[in-house]
């Protein structure tokens, strides 16, 4: 591993890597505050699309956005079901007996091996996902044979509907929200700006400077640290301890093989690390200067008013609505 | 042959989408028995890389690694047990802190031998043996690897490895961080197993004096290409070293030296120092 990447930064050009992390920061917040206050579906496409716009004009790799949102496919999946199961408000649609039998259960078992062996070839995996939720409804409804456990009623509402897109489209707007401000803030601006977000905590002990230095100093040794990691594991699978082979009684051993020079190696490198910053000068807690200083630009204000605006939209939207 | 490499280049992810080429197109043949081999090159040219394959810790990119008749490729075989394959090869890393772990030595080195499934008492057999045959002495079993000096816990590191009795061993700079006097031990060690036992050994280094004096065959890596693999005697007769970031050994430098501001008639090519000292008697006539 030469090089590991932290975070989904992507060097680039364009109207968000101008801007000040702070801005951004909060910008972001506010947003996504403005988007909870927003009531109805018609509001929340209207606020997508201004998503959509800001990213087109900011030359967001849309790609990279829907990416970011794989994680989190399940989350929004959960989301989708739970609205539709759960809500019963509104005009019933669909009312169905479900059965629960022999038949169905068997055919429920045979469906998920072949989905599971559907899924080792690896693409395609949530649209297979998808089918074999579908699939688990259609055989409950449609195999009504042999000796019957029991039954239930699967119904869905009107309402039900209404609040599962709209959860949906909210998560997605705050997904690609937060997605832009990774994207485009370098993971040491952005513990940076926090820093400088809060600094006023001063007043009740909190020194944001430490928790900044302990953030960024964190994020850099990751990669070292996981480096370390591959190389302990190399020099262990040359003793016979592969990770990837033996059983779980072995796997125990190989563990604590890997865990104990991790520590020692982290302890090593944090008191070298130490070491320099001190012979730097370097005091906990003292002022410092910064190489690069955060400054507000025309770019800041421009979003800012933007972003204030839409908040008071949305609040007039609320308050009228 | 025990190891052979056909046309094997590795590359390692770095970045989003680019690689880094570690090691480019090597083919190579390396016996079971008897040869002490060298690999020598600049650092970043692949040696570690290299010797990496030799126990299948790393999958060729491209290529394939024949090892005792197991066939190394890119994908992993689930026919084959790679971890078996690092019997017969050991690799000692250049970092003893990266294996230790135990809380005394002799636990330490019969890791590795009951990885194998060596009943205990076995096992600790084969640490005694193994810790006398890096030249430590049996009060070091009981002691704690953490305390042992640089030097004691490289001659550990190499002991977990020699217990483990491979056919061919694989050392990664094992004399870094050594001073004089324990480098040439540790040289004399190797040169006495591989006597004992006739194994190949396998050493990557960057010192000159050491390759000349105790190799059989020197294998030159440079910008992750193989440019040489003859004998040391033949890589030093050459004349420009310098391109692949090489040094000549001490003895060649000096000799060379005395030869051409003296204008001795000497044969620069001496091994050691008491052989350089010989002919330079013989040369002044004394």
């Amino acid at each position: 591993m030469k090089n590991i990447v932290i975070g989904q930064y992507i060097p680039g050009k364009g109207l968000f890597y101008r801007m000040d992390p702070r801005t951004k920061i909060i910008s972001v917040i506010t947003l996504m505050i403005a988007i909870f206050l927003l009531g109805s579906i018609p509001q929340l496409l209207v606020a997508f699309s201004v998503c959509a716009v800001m990213m087109w004009v900011g030359n967001i790799p849309v790609k990279r956005v829907i990416r970011g949102m794989k994680p989190l496919i399940i989350l929004l999946l959960f989301t989708f079901f739970f609205q539709i199961f759960f809500n019963k408000e509104g005009k019933l649609l669909l009312d169905e007996v479900m059965h629960v039998t022999v038949v169905s259960v068997l055919g429920i078992v045979l469906w998920t091996i072949i989905w599971r062996l559907l899924a080792r070839i690896g693409k395609f995996k949530t649209v297979l996902l998808l089918a074999y939720i579908m699939g688990i409804f259609v055989l409950f409804r449609f195999l009504p044979f042999g000796y019957s456990f029991t039954t239930f009623r699967f119904a869905i509402y009107e309402k039900g509907i209404e609040m599962s897109i709209f959860v949906i489209i909210r998560l997605v707007i705050i997904i690609s929200l937060s997605t832009v401000l990774t994207l485009t803030t370098k993971p040491t601006d952005l513990t940076q700006g926090l820093e400088s977000l809060m600094r006023p905590l001063k007043i009740i002990g909190i020194r944001s400077e430490d928790f900044a230095l302990i953030i960024s100093i964190s994020l850099r040794y990751i990669p070292t640290i996981l480096d370390e990691a591959f190389k302990i594991m190399a020099a262990q699978a040359s003793r016979g301890a592969d990770f990837a082979e033996g059983k779980l009684k072995d796997k125990v051993k190989q563990v604590i093989s890997l865990l104990v020079p991790m520590f020692i190696i982290a302890f090593k490198r944090s008191e070298d690390l130490a070491d320099a910053m001190e012979s730097r000068n370097f005091v906990p807690g003292k002022p410092r200067t910064r190489i690069h200083e955060l400054r507000f630009g025309w770019t800041d204000i421009g979003v800012g008013v933007f972003t204030l605006a839409a908040l008071a939209l949305t609040i007039v939207l609320k308050v009228i609505g | 042959m025990a190891i052979h490499f056909q046309h094997v280049s590795y590359q390692y992810p770095s970045g989003s989408y680019q690689f880094y080429q570690a090691i480019n197109d090597i083919s190579l043949s390396i016996p079971s028995q008897g040869e002490m081999i060298a690999i020598v090159g600049q650092t970043g040219s692949g040696k570690s890389t290299l010797a990496q394959h030799m126990n299948a810790l790393l999958f060729p990119s491209s290529g394939s690694v024949d090892i005792f008749g197991s066939t190394i490729r890119q994908k992993r075989d689930k026919k084959i047990s790679y971890n078996h394959l690092r019997k017969h090869v050991g690799l000692v890393f250049q970092f003893p802190e990266y294996q230790l772990f135990e809380e005394t030595v002799q636990k330490d080195i019969m890791f590795g031998p009951m990885n194998f499934k060596i009943s205990a008492a076995d096992a600790a057999e084969l640490a005694q043996k193994a810790i006398v045959q890096v030249g430590l002495d049996e009060t070091y079993l009981k002691r704690n690897p953490f305390n042992l000096s640089g030097g004691e816990k490289k001659r550990v590191s190499i002991a977990g490895i020699l217990a483990l009795d491979p056919d061919i061993l694989v050392l990664d700079e094992p004399t870094s961080g050594l001073d004089p006097k324990g480098k040439s031990q540790m040289m004399e060690l190797f040169t006495a197993i591989q006597k004992q036992t006739d194994k190949t050994i396998i050493i990557i280094t960057h010192d000159m004096d050491l390759v000349y004096r105790y190799m059989d065959r020197v294998i030159v890596m440079h910008e992750g290409r193989l440019i040489r693999d003859e004998s040391p005697d033949r890589l030093f007769h050459r004349k420009n070293l310098a391109e692949l970031h090489l040094d000549y050994p001490e003895t060649i430098s000096v000799l060379a030296a005395i030869k051409a501001q003296f204008s001795l008639d000497i044969d620069i090519y001496q091994k050691d120092m008491d052989a350089a000292l010989v002919e330079l008697r013989r040369a002044v006539g004394k």
